[in-house]
């Protein structure tokens, strides 16, 4: 592997792992991953320009917003949340129809009285007069949540950032309501959460992303124009909004 | 005339906010958040450039100087005692995601016996700092929160429709989203929807305890079956369409200060309401601009508030040629109250951009 390889990230387990390899697969592109599940770094048959590293989802994120890889596959509410303005460092090359699913917002269900963003903005501004704190909004999407707020004109709130199991939040008191992932909306069911009509944050899918921010020589915007190709669906051209 | 060099210019910033009458503060730089935080809530808190200390408390690096300036005020126990304060000095925030240092300038009065005089001295305060720097014709807009306050409590709706388009002043999207629903009113709930309100506090109260969620945690199964009735009960009985209209009317009056003033006196008094004070206090400070600067025009905008709701009375900005913002400030008095005074505190003060005034000042000498 030298210094010029096209660096691919591809997450490094379940679904996202074998449906990546799959895609790329049927584009007669077999990713391989010579050391097993435990081993970090793969390559592609064929393509010894093309070094591949096995990633968490939402590193892949961030190591495209950093430039530390020069093309990945990842969920695009991963790149919206991986830094403020983060889709400004890449490229949504292609939706791959995978891991399709919304960031939304969810009251509890027995918050009647909201059904829109507009009830939560009244809710949100009388709050802490009534309760001596401010409402409480469980998610990982910070910045997700905070542009969307704000794009409401919801101010009166604080975040409490959650690792996991943000629809469990409400219940065990620890917010009022979530900013959540959901793609059947069943795990929000059970626990009794109801998404807002116009609750909807953003759709989400696994995307072939190209990173700006990597270092693209002559060579390497070649190699990956030529890759391009080779998976199709894609106009050419790409690399030149590097 | 000799122009003044940058340091020229600087040693008069630290002379106009060393000068005998007001004291000059000097905040620390690492502040703790959460004050913040409370105050502003996430759309500020996203600028804070925060740390954590090992026992998991949040700290920032100071981004403005009025709160801590205002919480000292409170904490040393000052409350009745008039506080003229001044600052000089960095403050720290990030934009999309980069850090950025600023330098800012500005005076803080606090519980000053009258707050119109007070309101006038922050004006030529921010002013003189302009002349520094050789601005006389800054562009300066001025917004009324007080005036719009009056004006709401005086189109005689609901105090819960008030509280809505008050939530959203100063901010212009969501007020237009805010009036789009009250120009076209949907379809409202109808029929076979209990409306006891015993009733609906039962049903809530079932469904919170499904759901396993404390009925004392957060909003109360009352408080959600209250306005859920209220809901109801706005969405049966809208504001009329002419009062809509006198709310769109006013709120896309901006003009040159005395004709946009003269515009709303109109049409509030077409529409039967009093303003008479409220408009004469925007009035005079804004004639007290016009005296302290006849260069500048002074523009008064009737939706321009900013949006953090402790601010009062009269607002300001000061921009320079290319449309920076050189200085902002205005009444706030509601923000000591924020802060846990006991009892209404008056406070006005501005802020300048002291990096923005060098700029301009070397534009101006090209």
């Amino acid at each position: 592997m030298s210094e010029e390889n096209l660096v691919i990230a591809v997450p490094s387990k379940g679904r996202l792992e074998e449906e990546t390899r799959r895609v790329f697969g049927e584009s007669r592109l077999p990713i391989t991953r010579p050391g097993g599940v435990r081993s970090y770094s793969g390559s592609i048959k064929n393509q010894p320009q093309v070094t591949v590293r096995f990633y968490p989802a939402a590193e892949i994120a961030r190591e495209l917003i950093m430039g530390a890889v020069d093309m990945g596959v990842t969920g695009s509410d991963l790149i919206y949340e991986g830094a403020e303005n983060g889709e400004a460092s890449v490229v949504f090359v292609k939706p791959l129809n995978f891991g399709q699913a919304n960031v939304v917002v969810a009251v509890p269900d027995a918050w009647i009285d909201v059904t829109h963003m507009a009830d939560l903005a009244d809710v949100a501004s009388d709050f802490r007069l009534r309760h001596g704190r401010w409402l409480r909004v469980a998610t990982k999407y910070v910045h997700l949540t905070r542009k969307f707020f704000a794009d409401w004109g919801i101010a009166e709130y604080r975040i409490v950032e959650s690792a996991g199991a943000t629809e469990a939040a409400p219940a065990s008191g620890t917010a009022d309501l979530i900013v959540d992932i959901t793609s059947s909306g069943e795990t929000l069911t059970a626990n009794a959460l109801r998404i807002i009509e116009d609750g909807l944050i953003m759709k989400s899918e696994a995307n072939l992303i190209v990173s700006k921010a990597a270092d693209w020589t002559p060579l390497k915007k070649a190699q990956l124009e030529a890759l391009l190709s080779i998976m199709g669906g894609v106009p050419p051209g790409t690399s030149t909004l590097l | 005339m000799a122009k003044k060099t940058p340091s020229e210019r600087r040693g008069a910033m630290v002379r106009l906010v060393e000068s005998r009458t007001v004291q000059r503060v000097t905040p620390p730089l690492l502040l703790p958040a959460s004050p913040y935080l409370d105050l502003a809530g996430e759309e500020f808190g996203r600028q804070l450039l925060l740390t954590t200390s090992n026992n998991g408390i949040e700290y920032c690096l100071r981004p403005d100087f009025t709160l801590p300036i205002a919480k000292s005020y409170l904490d040393e126990g000052m409350q009745g005692v008039p506080g003229a304060y001044t600052y000089l000095g960095p403050i720290f925030r990030q934009e999309n995601g980069i850090p950025v240092e600023y330098d800012q300038a500005g005076l803080e009065l606090i519980g000053q016996p009258d707050a119109s005089a007070a309101l006038d001295q922050v004006l030529t305060f921010a002013r003189w700092a302009l002349a520094i720097y050789d601005i006389t014709a800054p562009g300066v807009r001025l917004g009324g929160v007080g005036l719009f306050e009056a004006f709401l409590a005086a189109m005689g709706i609901s105090p819960q429709w008030q509280q809505r388009i008050r939530h959203r002043f100063g901010h212009p999207v969501a007020m237009k989203r805010l009036l789009d629903r009250l120009t076209n009113p949907g379809p409202r709930i109808s029929g076979g929807v209990p409306d006891a309100r015993e009733t609906i506090v039962d049903i809530v109260t079932d469904n919170m305890l499904s759901a396993s969620l404390s009925l004392v945690g957060s909003r109360l199964p009352e408080e959600i079956a209250e306005r859920y009735l209220e809901k109801q009960a706005l969405d049966a009985v809208p504001i009329p369409p002419e009062r809509v209209q006198l709310l769109v009317d006013y709120l896309g009056v901006v003009d040159v200060a005395p004709r946009a003033l003269e515009r709303i006196r109109i049409m509030s008094q077409k529409a039967g309401l009093d303003l008479e004070a409220p408009l004469a206090t925007v009035r005079s400070h804004a004639a007290a601009l016009t005296a302290l600067s006849p260069r500048a025009q002074v523009m008064f905008d009737a939706s321009f508030s900013p949006r953090l709701d402790y601010y009062t009375g009269v607002v300001f900005e000061m921009t320079g040629e290319n449309g920076d913002i050189l200085a902002s400030g205005g009444e706030y008095s509601r923000l000591l109250t924020r802060l846990g005074a006991t009892e209404a505190i008056a406070a006005s003060g501005c802020a300048l951009w002291t990096d923005r005034l060098e700029q301009e000042a070397l534009l101006q000498d090209e």
